[in-house]
């Protein structure tokens, strides 16, 4: 802890020289980091504790006759604790290539399948340790991974122990990635023009602004647009995790924590009643998810329910325009093109 | 080498096998020009024509975010490509600024925002991304049959960005990242990623695969450029520890290994190297960093740094003259290591990273 407490220093120090780059606009950039990292830092915490209790859980049914529903229970809560760091795809996740380790999906070549195939084939010993998961398919090492094993024909155990394990140990790299000292949440605080990162406050705002908009995306275009498909043809096995029936769950989730960081992270740094409006968008996606009523996969092939689905899809795209239309703008974020976005 | 003289005619600048067809070329042009993917302060998106003075020749709206273009070795036409993940390809006759075909992105791929022709100019080569797989391939369209979708090739690598013609084959930058448009633009597989650099023979077969030494493995082969003695200079991006000092820029002489070139200014680049381009008399080649507002200078010979200068958003670069021309913040600098002129462009745009050098003859 001493040391984390003499890094933030260092770097804290380095702000405030490099705040001096950003004049008016009234905006508090290094305010809206501090209180976006605390909300960032709770929700890495949480996927590192449920796959925490998750491994556990896996361990206790499989070695020790622990009830098959309390695995379920902690699987289903560690993937929604997993749902709003979709979003999150720079930093550490992106370093470590965390996004299709912990959540290969889409997956329309069976990647999933061929992987646990691979990984069932080991020896059971070798099947419940985490390194030889480590080793096998990126396919095999996540939640769609576990949801074959726990919702499909294939025995539990005992890999679900091997894969748990290897997904606990990931939880916990990522947030000891963001939140040791000198990790990523000090290379932030560190912005400025010697960063080799974040040249300045206003890129890591910016950040965090296109992860908002990349969450958004996910869900719309992706969790909702995929099974949608087109009116003449859904795709019902398109859906994510539609054989756990927590499709609409993780939309949820993910919202949640779209609406989190809208609201404690940048919090006063948007207009008041642009904040109220953008949340009161997901607050209605999320009724709209209610009462959709049954799972998404079978609501998309059904013509009323699918009315609904469409209706979510529409909420958050609106939330989408508005966003980059008012917040952005509003934010002193640049959202526009520039050649140093890479390529 | 076909040679229709019948045909108004645009040749790749600095092609100099080409050179001396007679071609008529753009009404509004009387030199060589430049194209350019481009956009406006309301975010718009166009593919602009500029002469090396900063003069707009034209603006043909796109319906989405530019790239890269190349130019057909012998009709007044060039191929405009989408950044990635490109869903579209546009064929813009050189002769009156009119879009002749769009080329939308084969079932299951993206462009990678690059392509060449054939020296003969028969068939356009695209860089793609079969994401599902993932592979990198290069698309294969027949420029002589409405740029029908012909045949597809392996790339050689994860992530094939920039392609050159290279004799009668060409040389492609594998970079090695994999993407999937599920994901929009991340990287999702920066531990475990292998650039390399590819030559396919003119028949489009691979021919030498060269790839980094471990250490290097997370510096992406992004872009290439061609030297007067058929190396291959390539400009790379640095995805490993970004506390890391990493040369981003090498030569390659074919059947041996990369060769990282050192620049006292390396680290203003800010790990980004973007576009590169041999200066038009063939001395020095140019290398822009648009994160860093920096471009540097290498002989084109021996690889020894030949200085840098302060560019605001240097993106494109392109032969000029005997030199070189640049795009940046507000418009084209002109020149080279020993010095660089401004030729402002009138409105209020920025480049995207490319700028591709079309030479109509009188």
């Amino acid at each position: 802890m001493r040391r984390l407490l003499s890094a933030l220093c260092f770097f804290l120090a380095a702000t405030v020289a490099g705040a001096e780059e950003a004049p008016g606009a009234g905006l508090d950039h290094a305010a809206l980091r501090e209180r976006s990292l605390a909300v960032l830092e709770r929700q890495f915490g949480a996927f590192r504790d449920r796959t925490a209790e998750l491994a556990a859980a896996a361990e206790s049914h499989c070695d020790a006759g622990a009830s098959r529903a309390d695995v379920e229970r902690a699987f289903r809560a560690a993937w929604l604790a997993w749902a709003p760091l979709d979003s999150y795809q720079f930093g550490p996740v992106e370093r470590s290539a965390a996004a299709l380790s912990v959540n290969f999906w889409p997956d329309k070549k069976n990647f999933v399948g061929r992987g646990l195939r691979a990984l069932m084939a080991q020896p059971e010993d070798a099947q419940r340790l985490a390194g030889t998961v480590a080793e096998g398919s990126a396919a095999a090492q996540g939640f769609p991974a576990l949801e074959r094993l726990l919702y499909g024909d294939l025995p539990e155990c005992p890999a679900i122990v091997g894969i748990s394990a290897h997904l606990a140990m990931r939880a916990d790299a990522l947030y000891e990635d963001w939140f040791a000292a000198d990790g990523w949440a000090d290379v932030a605080r560190a912005a400025g023009p010697e960063n080799p990162v974040y040249l300045s406050q206003q890129e890591f705002t910016k950040t965090l602004f296109t992860a908002l908009d990349f969450g958004l995306f996910r869900v719309s275009d992706q969790r909702l647009a995929r099974p949608l498909g087109t009116w003449d043809r859904s795709f019902p096995t398109r859906a994510e995790a539609w054989r756990a029936g927590m499709t609409g769950d993780l939309i949820a989730a993910q919202l949640d924590g779209i609406a989190l960081l809208l609201d404690e992270g940048f919090g006063p740094e948007i207009d008041d009643a642009d904040r109220a409006h953008a949340l009161q968008t997901i607050a209605r996606a999320e009724e709209l998810i209610e009462r959709i009523g049954m799972p998404v996969d079978a609501a998309v092939k059904d013509p009323q329910p699918r009315l609904r689905v469409e209706a979510v899809q529409t909420a958050v795209r609106q939330l989408r325009a508005q966003l980059a239309e008012v917040i952005g703008p509003s934010l002193d974020v640049d959202t526009g093109f520039s050649p140093a976005d890479g390529d | 080498m076909a040679t229709d003289l019948n045909r108004r005619g645009f040749l790749a600048a600095g092609s100099a096998a080409l050179a001396g067809i007679a071609t008529r070329g753009w009404a509004a042009a009387s030199g060589p020009f430049f194209v350019s993917a481009a956009n406006d302060d309301t975010y718009r998106t166009f593919l602009l024509g500029l002469t090396a003075q900063g003069e707009e020749l034209f603006r043909i709206p796109v319906p989405t975010r530019g790239h890269a273009a190349t130019v057909h070795p012998h009709r007044a036409e060039l191929v405009a490509f989408a950044r990635r993940p490109g869903r579209y390809a546009m064929v813009i006759d050189a002769s009156d600024g009119r879009v002749a075909a769009t080329l939308p992105a084969h079932e299951g791929r993206h462009f990678y925002g690059h392509g060449a022709f054939t020296a003969d100019g028969v068939y356009l080569l695209t860089t793609e991304n079969d994401y599902d797989a993932p592979a990198g391939r290069i698309g294969v369209w027949d420029a002589s049959d409405g740029y029908r979708r012909v045949d597809e090739l392996p790339s050689g690598g994860i992530g094939p960005h920039e392609i050159l013609r290279l004799g009668d084959g060409f040389v492609v930058a594998n970079g090695g990242i994999q993407t999937h448009p599920a994901f929009e633009r991340a990287k999702l597989n920066l531990p475990e990623m292998r650039p390399n650099l590819t030559y396919l023979h003119p028949d489009g077969r691979l021919d030498e695969i060269v790839e980094p030494p471990a250490g290097m493995r997370q510096n992406s082969i992004r872009h290439v450029a061609v030297t007067q003695a058929g190396d291959v200079a390539v400009a790379m991006q640095w995805f490993g520890n970004p506390l890391k000092p990493t040369p981003l820029v090498a030569m390659h002489h074919r059947g041996e290994t990369l060769r990282y070139l050192d620049h006292p200014a390396m680290g203003r680049m800010m790990h980004f190297a973007d576009s590169l381009a041999l200066s038009g008399n063939g001395s020095e080649i140019g290398v822009t960093g648009p994160r860093g507002d920096h471009v540097l200078f290498f002989d084109a010979a021996t690889g020894a740094p030949k200085g840098s200068a302060d560019l605001e958003l240097a993106s494109g670069i392109a032969p000029f003259g005997s030199g070189l021309v640049i795009s940046r913040a507000g418009g084209l600098s002109v020149g080279g290591s020993a010095g660089l002129a401004p030729a402002p462009v009138g409105a209020d745009l920025v480049f995207d990273n490319h700028l591709v050098a079309v030479a109509p003859q009188a």
